[in-house]
């Protein structure tokens, strides 16, 4: 797990658990799942996407997931 | 940090120091292109073509390398490929959403698609606005926006959700209906272009409702440069006794890119952590400085579907400090907002007109119900005329009205002549979405 932020600041312990539930996010939607896991997967990481977003923890494209 | 931490939707952001700022833009702006160029046949053809590659990007001011994007360029890319050109960097099957633009500046409208994360993040920028200008879980929106292709208010409608707002969305409804939900439903926020805020005040006056007795408090009006011009603004806020808040985006990036804060500056705060917006002279390619009237040029980080790598808008803009306002934010501002268009001007027996320019001078004087700027040629002569239809119950103001702007018009235009002719009531037309006021019944070619 990454310690600071884009901008080098050292990550909270909120910030480092929202990333970790990015990423946990990330890696279900690249899995084959039942279409009611798939989809609501998905829409869960646009949300994430965005926290990790807004607080500069991660700035990715997640295209190649699916999303 | 600051005291007023909950005015924010992105404390942290909204309040970065400028250096952060840049240095977070850098870091975006570097993946962005490395992604249009690896993804976007459209963008990596013309970088190429000019001689940029994403590595070229060393510090912010690199921004100048890659060349301007212009809407000429994405047309003709979606007519060689129809319908979506060579610009997506992502393969259509993934989108949820198909929109395209207005049709305001182009006969032909452009098509844009977005992916889930996209949609969500189209959202997520209205709630910077929306919240900065004290929208809250407990207020009630009504949404006056009839949800076609065009994005308009889709973004906001989200926007409001994600906020826990409760939601009306009026859609197709008459404008007599969206009166009496505001009424009966305890509506606290009205979200709709400014011509049609006045519209509906219009039709709540023919009801014998007078909206300053309801519970709206606030009016968040986008869709048309209007929403910062001061006599209108008044206008809307006497009318509805609510404050109206500006907010501008654009179909080509699917959100809003500014917004005004609670504090009513004078101007819109830039998002800046999600777009670089540069000011560019309008006839060339070089920065203008804080304070002088450019055309705004967009990056937008947010949708990697469609990537908007240094967009020419056409936009009028008059970019200040962040300074300018005491909210915290440290986003520049947008004095005035959007002032209008580059390409709204008309030349008038030489005198440059701007319709907005001509708006904010008619909706002066409250006994304007609606008006049209006719522009026809005589002979070899250009005329412009003003036609004014006035409130019903205000026929008796029309002496002192039409001296007035018989005066005030030309003195804002260089001593320009203008008629000024009176409309029945009722007869010129009324709009929704954004207000086409300006007839110009020349002949195209000679003006081209």
């Amino acid at each position: 797990m990454h310690d600071v932020d884009l901008l080098g600041q050292p990550m909270t312990a909120p910030e480092q658990q929202l990333l970790q539930v990015y990423r946990t996010l990330k890696s279900l939607a690249a899995a084959n799942h039942p279409p009611c896991v798939d989809r609501n997967v998905k829409k869960a990481l646009a949300c994430m996407w965005q926290v990790v977003n807004d607080l500069n923890l991660e700035f990715e494209q997640v295209y190649d997931v699916g999303v | 940090m600051t005291s007023h931490r909950g005015d924010y939707w992105n404390p942290k952001n909204e309040t970065l120091s400028r250096e952060d700022l840049q240095a977070l833009q850098l870091i975006k702006l570097r993946r962005l292109c490395e992604w249009a160029y690896a993804k976007s046949p459209f963008h990596r053809r013309r970088w190429e073509r000019a001689g940029f590659h994403p590595d070229r990007l060393k510090s912010l001011a690199d921004i100048e390398r890659i060349p301007f994007m212009t809407r000429e360029e994405w047309m003709e890319g979606q007519l060689e490929a129809p319908p979506f050109g060579s610009l997506p960097a992502v393969d259509p099957v993934l989108a949820v959403r198909y929109h395209t633009t207005s049709g305001t500046t182009g006969r032909t409208p452009l098509r844009v698609l977005d992916s889930t994360k996209d949609w969500e993040w189209i959202a997520e920028m209205w709630c910077y606005g929306l919240w900065a200008f004290g929208l809250r879980q407990h207020d009630v929106v009504l949404f006056a926006f009839s949800y076609g292709t065009f994005i308009g208010f889709w973004g906001a409608h989200y926007a409001c959700e994600k906020i826990g707002c409760l939601v009306l969305p009026t859609g197709a409804a008459t404008s007599e209906a969206r009166v009496k939900a505001v009424m009966d439903m305890g509506v606290t926020t009205v979200c709709s272009t400014p011509t049609y805020a006045l519209r509906m005040c219009q039709a709540a006056a023919e009801m014998g409702i007078d909206l300053a007795g309801s519970n709206v408090n606030k009016i968040i009006v986008s869709g048309e440069p209007a929403g910062s011009v001061p006599t209108i603004k008044r206008q809307l806020e006497s009318s509805w006794g609510a404050k109206v808040g500006d907010n501008a985006g654009m179909t080509e990036i699917g959100t809003i890119m500014i917004f005004e804060c609670s504090r009513q500056p004078g101007g819109t705060h830039i998002i800046e952590d999600n777009f670089i917006e540069e000011t560019i002279e309008h006839d060339g390619d070089r920065p203008v400085p804080y304070g002088e009237r450019a055309e705004r040029v967009v990056t937008s980080f947010g949708r990697g579907f469609i990537p908007l790598i240094r967009y020419r808008t056409k936009d009028l803009v008059v970019k200040v400090p962040y300074t300018e306002c005491g909210c915290g934010r440290t986003g520049d501002l947008y004095m005035g907002g959007i002032q209008g268009r580059w390409d709204d001007m008309k030349l008038v027996r030489g005198t440059n007109v701007y319709p907005l320019a001509v708006e904010s001078i008619v909706r002066e004087c409250s006994a304007v119900d609606e008006f049209q700027i006719l522009l026809t040629r005589d002979g070899l002569q250009d005329e412009i005329t003003v036609r004014i239809e006035l409130k019903p119950g205000r026929e008796d103001h029309w002496d002192t009205l039409h001296r007035r702007l018989c005066k005030d018009l030309p003195d804002a235009h260089e001593g320009l002549r203008f008629n000024v002719a009176r409309a029945e009531h009722n007869s010129l037309p009324r709009f929704e979405l954004k207000a086409k006021r300006l007839v110009d019944k020349r002949p195209v070619a000679e003006y081209r």
